[in-house]
């Protein structure tokens, strides 16, 4: 049982500022050095409270002028941008609303867009979301009581759904228009092609197209699938495509020195105006200030064009990648002229230029014995990239220099992700700026157009989408391919798993990775050899960065946040190597188990146990992906580490791997409930609130969900063990913002505080965590009459309590409590029961209602600039936030400040926030409360 | 002999009147040599010379107390990568001695050459060993800009703009000279805003130059030098390799952002989609899509910084040049066009020559700082007609008696 002690922390606070929030960070750090186990202390000051009173009169005087009738105004308060747009959409919905939801009319929308390029096609399409049922009683009432319409998703065009990247060789074009066909792109997709399947082929039906081929392939189309090609503007659609994604996507931009990538946070309100570097076969240069508003301002004839075809005359390459790939090994060095060559070795300091600066592409060239035969392809292809990228970064810095711009964003298949490039380019920029420019990449830059083009399509709304409504996704094949192309679409579980299993063979193959060239000399700046960083970059790097972009109208931002722009959800940043490798570990290690678990889940059937390899395969192959390099897939946090492996399990259809476990833990802790809550009723006010508490970090500690945990509720009953580890949170915790809690809730020197009206408790686990953790609390709040509304996830993750599953939980509790029982029916929970009573009943009901709401993700954090619509609703009256357990109050939101008071509470198990404990096993070893 | 020793004598005693007679500009791939002779010079062992010095008008300048300035300055270049050729021309013509000892004088008499360039320090020792003589290194910068300015100053119809096949000669104010961009196109490419004599900055640059141009043209077509690839590119036809506006749109303009069907879109874009190997593509046709390519990127990037620090004139110089028309036309229409017309590129005769002449300044700067434009008057050698055509620089390999095709004589003072 020494295993369950530990290092409760308990902070609680409203506007943290600053001082207080190093303070805790300081006094984990200190008491972690010395005494690992020991408890700390640490209190905020007076003016934290006296801060929270006043805010909360303040959010109470905003409530009285605000009735609940006008929720949704409301609403809008917190989020005007969202509402500005949703007005402009509700006048044109009239028109059109309901044609887009009558699967019959979904003709009317192209579900896709193409961007023809010389090399290759560019394929957006979209795929509309299963629509998950509504009838779920929980959501109806929760719906009601919070005030939610149904009628804001009408806004929408899109209910909903997912926008998905794809790419082909334009000389293989017929693989494109196979797979449009089998997925019936041109006909509004699967779904709406499963209404229409009788109905002849739309003889108007037609696709946005832009780029060279949208005019060369036009009767290809025609012919081969009988649409139309509607022809976009190139530039049109480069700077609509940008400008969604710099707006849409919260790490879309990047910027890449020296093998190291980092990307740029965007504040979508100060966007414009930028440069927008497109380098194709040619380069254009477009200033963009706004919507639509943008100037072609310069370009270069120098550009990819010009890599490939003198690199093809010059070095027999049969493809642009090759030559690419080529320039990796390379050594410039042998053929382009240096200052140092020049000056015989010597720098020419006195203007700035080292040695290694390259004076002259291929001027070494000139003076050598030399014929085309005796120079390496190798060097030729990396002189040549350095050339040209080097040229277009210093043109590119001298137009934004002219026109004032901050920004240069570079994209276009010349880059494609290719990390030397990209060091170049950035390389020039920085030295002819003197580091006041920065080049900056996009994630997705290889489909500006084809997504403008799919823009250009006004009945989609995509304008509309806010960043917080879009989620992004990467298929489970993405490690194997490398995000080349590939031919047919994959459609049921079974093609996937086959082809994975196809891929893993192939995989290492061709996912083995390409050694760069050493690093060159440095010098005092110029065009250096930019080092990269290990062996890892690829030239197909970029490939991989795309995912499916799901598009989730209903996510908001969670309107408590205290600085919505400023919150990052990752207390956690994997760029740091030695995290990313103690995850990577932990993960790894856990996976057999988990696998184990799916497996168990689904019957271990013969089915299952080829699916739970399939995803081991796959979650591996992601893990390594990552440890190569980390940003693959975007800005990596832990969070997002998390819910990849939630979403691996949901891709090979292991929806709750966990079900029989948190049954079992669920009935074992209801069964020792009424015997907790009679000991708690016997207990005074002030030793409740703080067993209370204790409670809720004892309860905590069966967190972990491992094999250690499955024993403890083998051996002894639940709340023997419950109990004993409650005894064991002897304060003062890690952080132990009791005194202060305590007195916001009971008041000091006889004076009562007003109640809080809305509390919101994230909760964590299932079994104890939830049931003798958290319900008990819970009651507590609502005795002192403060609503209660428990927030869980939408979908499962691990053995985390969903909000599907509370509802029965609650309605089992409530058989023992009167005071549960009587909330969870005015909060509409119990269902069978309300439809029992008179309704008059509901309205005299002296209690305030415990509601339950999904938070909107399934994943063991929690980023609360995407939640749920309910959940966003539910948090306008909400004073009070509890978030409980490591993955929703330290791995995420440790961090995260509020608009009302806050308590965050857990049992740490893994490592501390900035500091890795990297030796420290999977086991409980110590906890916080905050 | 006798004349030896008066230089020494001069050397000794009259610092302040003491010529030397070369100067060196020693590039990444040319050696560009200036050097003086005396009018009455008795070892007139060239034709032209000889000739030019009956020409010569016999200015006497009463004021002058360097009566032995008469003379004329002469400008000669040879390939780096045969440096050999440049010392045995310099040991031939006796330069290093002031032109008049014998080859074989001892080195140890520690002889001072001005030179610049990056060759001044790659070949210090080279020189030293071989002639005996030891490098005064200058700037490399300071002396393009010293020679830009002398030139713009004191040489008549010195800079010309050149458009459409029309060369036009332009009067710059001395008063009004500055601030102008200097783009000195070498092996690599240096940008100098001049704001005075002797205040400039290296403001850019670029690394697709002379040498790109030259390194690359080897490597496509098998072209012995630079001239020869020079005039490939004159009967050329860019559009076999390049890809133009009109390849990508189907011959239609781009009107929309103002590209017509024949800009180029992309250099060597061409060679991407065709079937075709090196082999099949005329040296004509690959010349003359690199020089295209090169010259509007330079054109291109000179006026942006132009444009950056608001300088009215930008002015071209260097070997990459050559007087070649097509070249000069490229960049002109490379200003043209991204300025609006606003910007005009010029070009100075003595293109090839700032550096060394820069270095040969720097000697005394007294001595010739106060030569005004009248007092020079350019001469060129009968067999070339027009200053500023392409045969002004023609590059030979074995051009030891054909080095000084162009000559200016200097008036004492």
């Amino acid at each position: 049982m020494a295993s369950l002690s530990g290092d409760p922390v308990l902070e609680f606070g409203d506007n943290i500022e600053d001082l207080h929030n190093n303070n805790i960070i300081n006094g984990n750090t200190n008491n972690n050095k010395e005494v690992i186990d020991k408890a700390s202390l640490l209190v905020r000051g007076e003016e934290n409270i006296t801060a929270a009173t006043s805010n909360n009169n303040k959010e109470g005087g905003e409530r009285d002028m605000a009735p609940p009738a006008t929720n949704s105004i409301h609403r809008s308060g917190s989020r005007p941008q969202l509402d500005l747009s949703k007005a402009a959409i509700q006048g044109n919905s009239e028109e059109r609303d309901p044609t887009i939801l009558l699967p019959n009319q979904s003709d009317d929308i192209s579900h896709l867009a193409l961007d023809i390029g010389g090399s290759l096609i560019k394929l957006v399409y979209f795929s509309r979301h299963e629509d998950r049922s509504s009838d779920d009683k929980r959501k109806k009432t929760v719906k009601e009581r919070l005030g939610i319409s149904n009628g804001n998703r009408r806004s929408y065009p899109i209910l909903g759904g997912r926008l998905h990247f794809v790419k082909f060789e334009t000389s293989k074009l017929n693989e494109c228009l196979d797979f449009i066909s089998s997925k019936q792109l041109h006909r509004g997709g699967i779904d709406s092609h499963r209404w229409n399947s009788e109905a002849p082929a739309n003889e108007n039906a037609v696709i946005k197209a832009t780029g060279g081929g949208a005019f060369k392939f036009a009767d290809i189309f025609k012919e081969r699938l009988g649409v139309s090609i509607d022809k976009e503007d190139e530039m049109d659609c480069l700077v609509a495509g940008a400008n969604f994604l710099l707006k849409a996507i919260r790490h879309e931009a990047f910027t890449h020195m020296e093998g190291h990538k980092e990307f740029v946070q965007i504040d979508p309100n100060d966007l414009f105006p930028y440069l927008l570097v497109n380098i194709g076969s040619g380069v254009s240069m477009i200033k963009v200030d706004g919507e639509g508003k943008f100037q072609r301002v310069s370009g270069t004839n120098v550009g990819g064009g010009t890599y490939w075809g003198l690199g093809r005359l010059l070095t027999k390459c049969k493809s642009f990648d090759e030559l690419l790939e080529l320039s990796q090994r390379g050594d410039n060095r042998t053929i382009d002229m240096l200052v140092g060559d020049i000056y015989g070795g010597m720098d020419y300091s006195k203007i700035g230029l080292s040695a290694s600066t390259i004076a002259s592409s291929f001027g070494k060239a000139i003076s050598d014995k030399k014929e085309l035969e005796d120079y390496r392809p190798e060097d030729i292809s990396l002189s040549l990239l350095r050339m040209i990228s080097y040229n277009i970064g210093q043109i590119s810095y001298l137009n934004a220099l002219r026109f004032g711009l901050k920004r240069i964003f570079f994209g276009g298949f010349f880059i494609r992700g290719h990390a030397y490039t990209m060091d170049t380019i950035s390389f020039a920029v920085q030295f002819w700026s003197q580091g006041e420019a920065q080049a900056m990449f996009l994630r997705h830059e290889g489909f500006l157009g084809a997504l403008g083009a799919f823009m250009s399509n006004e009945k989609h709304g995509l304008d509309d989408l806010m960043v917080h409504q879009l989620v992004e996704r990467f298929p489970m094949g993405a490690p194997y391919t490398g995000g080349k192309i590939h031919g047919p679409p994959l459609g049921d579980l079974n093609e996937k798993i086959s082809w994975m299993e196809k891929f893993v063979l192939k995989g290492t193959e061709i996912t083995a990775p390409v050694p760069m060239a050493p690093p060159g000399t440095t010098g005092l700046g110029g065009f250096e050899v930019p080092s990269s960083k290990g062996c890892t970059l690829r030239s197909d790097a970029s490939a991989l960065n795309v995912g499916v972009l799901h598009l989730v109208p209903t996510l908001e931002v969670f309107p408590l946040l205290a600085d919505p722009k400023m919150y990052e959800p990752n207390t956690i940043d994997l760029s740091d190597h030695s995290e990313l490798e103690y995850w990577f570990t932990v993960l790894s290690e856990h996976l057999p188990d988990l696998v184990d678990k799916a497996v168990a889940s689904e019957g271990g059937t013969d089915d299952a146990k080829r699916r739970g390899d399939a995803f081991a395969r796959a979650f591996s192959a992601h893990l390594a992906r990552l440890m190569e390099e980390p940003a693959a897939y975007g800005k990596l946090g832990l969070a997002n580490l998390l819910e990849l492996r939630e979403e691996c399990l949901r891709e090979f259809q292991f929806h709750d791997a966990y079900r029989s476990i948190k049954q079992r833990e669920n009935e074992a802790s209801l069964a020792v409930l009424p015997d907790l809550l009679m000991e708690l009723d016997r207990m005074d006010e002030e030793a409740r609130l703080l067993t209370l508490i204790e409670g809720v970090l004892a309860a905590n500690i069966f967190d972990w969900g491992s094999r250690a945990c499955v024993d403890l509720y083998h051996k002894g009953t639940i709340i023997e063990i419950y109990r004993m580890s409650r005894d064991k949170m002897q304060r003062p915790w890690r952080v132990d913002d009791f005194d202060l809690f305590k007195e916001r809730m009971s008041g000091s020197k006889g004076k009562k505080p007003r109640p809080h009206k809305r509390a919101l408790l994230f909760v964590d686990n299932s079994g104890a965590d939830v049931i003798l953790g958290m319900l008990p609390l819970a009651r507590e709040l609502l005795r002192r009459g403060t609503e209660v509304v428990l927030v869980a996830n939408s979908l499962p993750a691990l053995n985390d309590v969903t909000a599907m599953e509370l509802p029965d939980i609650v309605a089992e509790a409530a058989k023992h409590c009167d005071i549960l029982r009587r909330a969870a029916e005015a909060g509409g929970l119990l269902v069978d029961a309300m439809n029992n009573t008179l309704d008059g009943s509901k309205e005299n009901s002296s209690s305030v209602p415990l509601m339950v709401v999904e938070n909107g993700c399934g994943s063991p954090c929690i980023d609360l600039r995407q939640v749920s619509s309910e959940l966003a609703a539910a948090a306008k009256d909400a004073d009070l936030i509890i978030l409980e357990g490591m993955g929703r109050a330290l791995h995420t939101n440790f961090n995260a400040r509020f608009k009302c008071d806050a308590l965050k509470a857990w049992i740490q198990l893994h490592s501390l926030p900035l500091q890795a404990q990297q030796q420290k096993p999977l086991c409980p070893s110590e906890e916080a409360v905050e | 002999m006798d004349l030896q020793d008066d230089v020494s004598n001069q050397q000794n005693s009259e610092r302040g009147s003491q010529i030397s007679h070369l100067a060196l500009d020693i590039g990444g791939s040319l050696v560009k040599l200036v050097y003086f002779s005396r009018n009455n010079d008795s070892r007139r062992d060239d034709d032209n010379e000889q000739r030019s010095r009956n020409e010569c008008l016999g200015v006497s300048d009463s004021d002058t107390c360097q009566p032995f300035l008469d003379g004329r300055l002469h400008f000669a270049k040879f390939e780096t990568s045969k440096i050999n050729d440049c010392l045995e021309f310099i040991c031939s013509k006796k330069l290093h001695l002031g032109g008049f000892q014998d080859c074989t004088a001892p080195s140890s008499e520690n002889i001072c050459v001005k030179a610049t360039g990056g060759g001044a320090y790659k070949f210090a020792d080279l020189f030293k060993e071989k002639l005996g003589i030891c490098f005064d290194k200058e700037d490399e910068m300071d002396c393009l800009v010293t020679g830009a300015n002398f030139l713009l100053k004191t040489v008549h119809q010195e800079a010309f703009t050149y458009l459409d096949g029309q060369k036009e000669f332009v009067q710059i104010d001395h008063n009004d000279l500055y601030p102008y961009l200097l783009v000195n196109i070498g092996s690599g490419v240096s940008m100098i805003k001049v704001d005075g004599d002797g205040k400039f900055e290296r403001v850019s640059g670029t690394n697709l130059g002379g040498g790109t141009f030259w390194g690359l043209g080897r490597l496509l077509t098998k072209c012995k030098n630079f001239d020869e690839l020079l005039e490939l590119s004159h009967q050329g036809n860019n559009r076999v390799i390049d890809m133009l506006v009109g390849d990508i749109y189907g011959g239609t303009e781009y009107a929309k952002i103002g590209l017509s069907a024949t800009t180029i879109a992309s250099s060597f874009g061409k060679a991407i989609s065709d079937n075709k190997e090196l082999e099949d593509y005329k040296a004509e046709d690959i010349s003359r899509s690199l020089l295209r390519m090169i010259s509007n990127n330079i054109g291109q990037i000179s006026y942006l910084n132009a444009l950056r620090f608001g300088l009215k004139r930008i002015i071209f110089a260097g070997f990459f040049i050559r007087g070649q028309a097509y070249t000069m036309d490229t960049i002109s229409v490379a200003v043209h066009y991204w300025s609006n017309g606003e910007a005009k590129a010029m070009f100075l005769r003595h293109e090839g020559f700032l550096g060394a002449l820069g270095a040969f300044r720097s000697y005394e700067k007294q001595s010739l700082d106060g030569l005004m434009v009248h007092k020079i008057v350019q001469k060129n050698p009968s067999s070339i007609s027009s200053a500023g055509d392409k045969s002004c620089c023609s590059l030979n390999s074995d051009s030891k008696n054909e080095n000084e095709n162009s000559g200016c004589s200097v008036y004492g003072m």
